[in-house]
């Protein structure tokens, strides 16, 4: 009888800066969601920070190396450092722990964030107050994208600080998959992209389990979609040559073959390599081709790879909009 | 204050497209200020009816207003308290009513909402997760009435309910009701709990309105009575709801239009007596009865 008498009755005086109204009430009720995220930002960044720490060190345990007496850092004293085996392979994981947030994003907005709220009858309690469904999916949407959006791009600068130089031997080439979604805003689109598709899942099934399932399903074809189809994302270079070139290491090579006095190209092997129906004849052969990525189509790669995951955010966010539009009065 | 509370006409609703009709050619009008209870059995469009008054669910057909506008104009001025009572289960009894505090910006009554659950004896802290369902119940009463509704739709408020709880809550309910000048809207398939707390009664069969009208007004327009099964016949100028022979009694529930004969003994029938009457026959001609005029309409 007493217990309620602890509360204060009269309204206490709020900042203005403290979230009030539907950022309230979704920050409330996703807590330990929050929390979750909260603690794997800060490990993250704990991350990020030791691995700038020991980036000189790692750099040094690659180095060149010499007997005694040569001037450079004894070889037997450079294999027993392990500073780069580590910084390898603590990046190698964050960066894919980083590449992979949209899948559990995705799984919680259809779960935990829609789907439980249709299922349980909880949404109707927030319509039945004085707030429109429409507002309450707003909100339901806004407040996450804004934490994602600056938690993520807080996750990429740092990674990208951690890096340093980019040294391909320690943090992997830049078309590996996940340095190369994880250097960029690809790494923000794609987990907005796994929130919105989660929503969506969340009011097309209006059930929590299935939706966590098919907004992670929907988020794991975008990502495996984008990463088959991005070296055909931008036009690639071709070079040609009358012997097989090497490609430096950092081309990203999509294509390599021989050019017939036809002009035409053809990926098929020289007959007297490889003798079989499709082989093409010495005579045939008029020089070699490559097409492949250079260093420098980082970027445009890069940037749509993050407008397609960005366009799928918003037509599936939209996709959400009408759906609840056309449920409700 | 607006004089009418939910008006509806020709309102029907089915879900999906070759789906059961669970409201058809609804015509009805709830005068504010009365506390009104939806009667009717299971699957009769009670639930439905209410969800479409509180802006929850669009009509296929017709059209209803609520507080003299659209159900979702009528969002902050009226409270819904779904069958299930959807509560947050992780959230505490504060800080559900802190929610009802911040999703009703200026025009939530803290006082009338932390009264309610301290009346039932709830710890603040406690999670809803942790309550039982009369407990539950008494949250989501507190969430409704801290609103200060105008309007206030309670969907089988007591279904699950022990008669000690019901009891308790039903008083909470009306004595804030009353204090308020509230309209509430109530259903049930149990017409014994609602016998004594509503003045307005509309009984829904299988979609339609069956009965609609002041209480007190529905009951003196039906006589009960016993007679000679011979004497059938002589009924016919009044409406006979329901009749039931047993042996050479007679027993009739009807609508007279005129004195009736003495061989009959007449009654004033119950609550009770009256809604089943009508469930039982299901052709029997509605009646809707307005607070001034009254017209009878054929089924």
């Amino acid at each position: 009888m007493t217990a309620l008498a602890a509360v204060p009755t009269a309204p206490r005086r709020r900042s203005r800066l403290a979230p009030h109204g539907l950022t309230w009430s979704v920050l409330r009720l996703h807590r330990t969601a929050l929390y979750i995220c909260g603690g794997a930002f800060v490990a993250f960044v704990a991350t990020m920070i030791w691995m700038y720490a020991i980036g000189d060190d790692a750099r040094a345990s690659i180095g060149a190396c010499g007997s005694p007496g040569s001037g450079l850092p004894s070889c037997l004293e450079i294999t027993e450092r392990t500073a780069d085996d580590t910084y390898r392979y603590v990046l190698s994981l964050a960066t894919t722990v980083l590449a992979y947030t949209m899948f559990p994003v995705a799984a919680w907005a259809g779960g935990a964030l829609i789907g439980r709220e249709l299922e349980s009858g909880t949404a109707r309690l927030a319509w039945t107050q004085s707030v429109t469904p429409l507002r309450w999916l707003a909100a339901k949407l806004a407040v996450p994208a804004l934490l994602l959006t600056a938690g993520a791009t807080a996750a990429v600068l740092l990674n990208i600080w951690a890096r340093r130089d980019d040294n391909p031997n320690l943090t992997g080439d830049w078309y590996h998959p996940d340095d190369f979604v994880t250097t960029g805003p690809a790494a923000v689109t794609y987990v907005l992209a796994g929130l919105a598709l989660g929503a969506l899942a969340g009011l097309v099934t209006r059930r929590a389990l299935p939706a966590a399932g098919l907004g992670f399903a929907a988020t794991l074809a975008l990502y495996n979609i984008l990463e088959r189809y991005r070296e055909d994302l931008w036009p690639t270079v071709s070079r040609t040559g009358d012997t097989p070139s090497e490609l430096p290491r950092s081309a990203l090579q999509v294509e390599h073959g021989m050019v017939l006095t036809s002009g035409e190209r053809v990926t098929a092997s020289r007959c007297s390599v490889m003798p079989d129906s499709t082989c093409v004849n010495d005579a045939d052969v008029a020089g070699y081709y490559s097409t492949f990525h250079p260093q420098s189509h980082f970027w445009p790669l890069h940037l749509v790879s993050a407008g397609i995951a960005l366009a799928v955010a918003v037509l599936a966010t939209a996709a959400a909009f009408w759906l609840l539009r056309r449920r409700t009065p | 204050m607006t004089e009418t509370a939910i008006e509806a006409a020709a309102l029907g609703k089915r879900f999906g497209r070759r789906g059961k009709w669970a409201l058809r050619d609804c015509a009805l009008k709830l005068p504010a200020g009365h506390v009104c209870a939806v009667v009717g059995p299971n699957g009769a469009g009670k639930s439905t009816l209410l969800a479409v008054a509180a802006g929850l669910l669009k009509p296929t057909e017709g059209a209803l207003t609520v507080l003299g506008t659209h159900p979702t104009e009528a969002r902050p001025r009226l409270a819904y308290v779904a069958q299930d009572k959807p509560l947050h289960p992780q959230l505490t009894v504060a800080a559900t009513l802190r929610l009802g505090r911040e999703l009703n910006p200026g025009h939530w009554d803290a006082t009338v909402a932390e009264r309610v659950v301290r009346q039932g004896d709830l710890d603040p802290k406690a999670r809803v997760r942790s309550l039982s369902g009369g407990q539950r119940t008494r949250v989501a009463l507190a969430l409704a009435l801290g609103k200060r509704p105008e309007l206030l739709l309670l969907d089988e408020p007591m279904a699950d309910l022990d008669p000690l709880a019901r009891h308790e809550l039903m008083g909470t309910l009306l004595a804030e009701a009353a204090e308020n000048g509230t309209t509430v809207v109530m259903s049930s398939h149990v017409v014994a709990e609602l016998e004594g707390s509503c003045d307005f009664l509309l009984l829904l069969g299988a979609g339609r309105v069956r009965l609609a009208g002041p209480l007190e007004d529905l009951l003196a327009a039906h006589t009960l009575i016993t007679g000679p099964a011979g004497a059938l016949t002589g009924l016919a100028p009044h409406t006979v709801v329901e009749s039931r022979t047993t042996g050479r009694q007679l027993t009739a529930l009807l609508r007279p239009a005129g004195p009736l004969d003495d061989v009959w003994q007449t009654a004033a029938p119950s609550l009770e007596e009256l809604v089943l009457a009508h469930l039982r026959s299901p052709e029997a001609p509605a009646l809707l009865l307005d607070a001034t005029a009254t017209k009878e309409a054929a089924a």
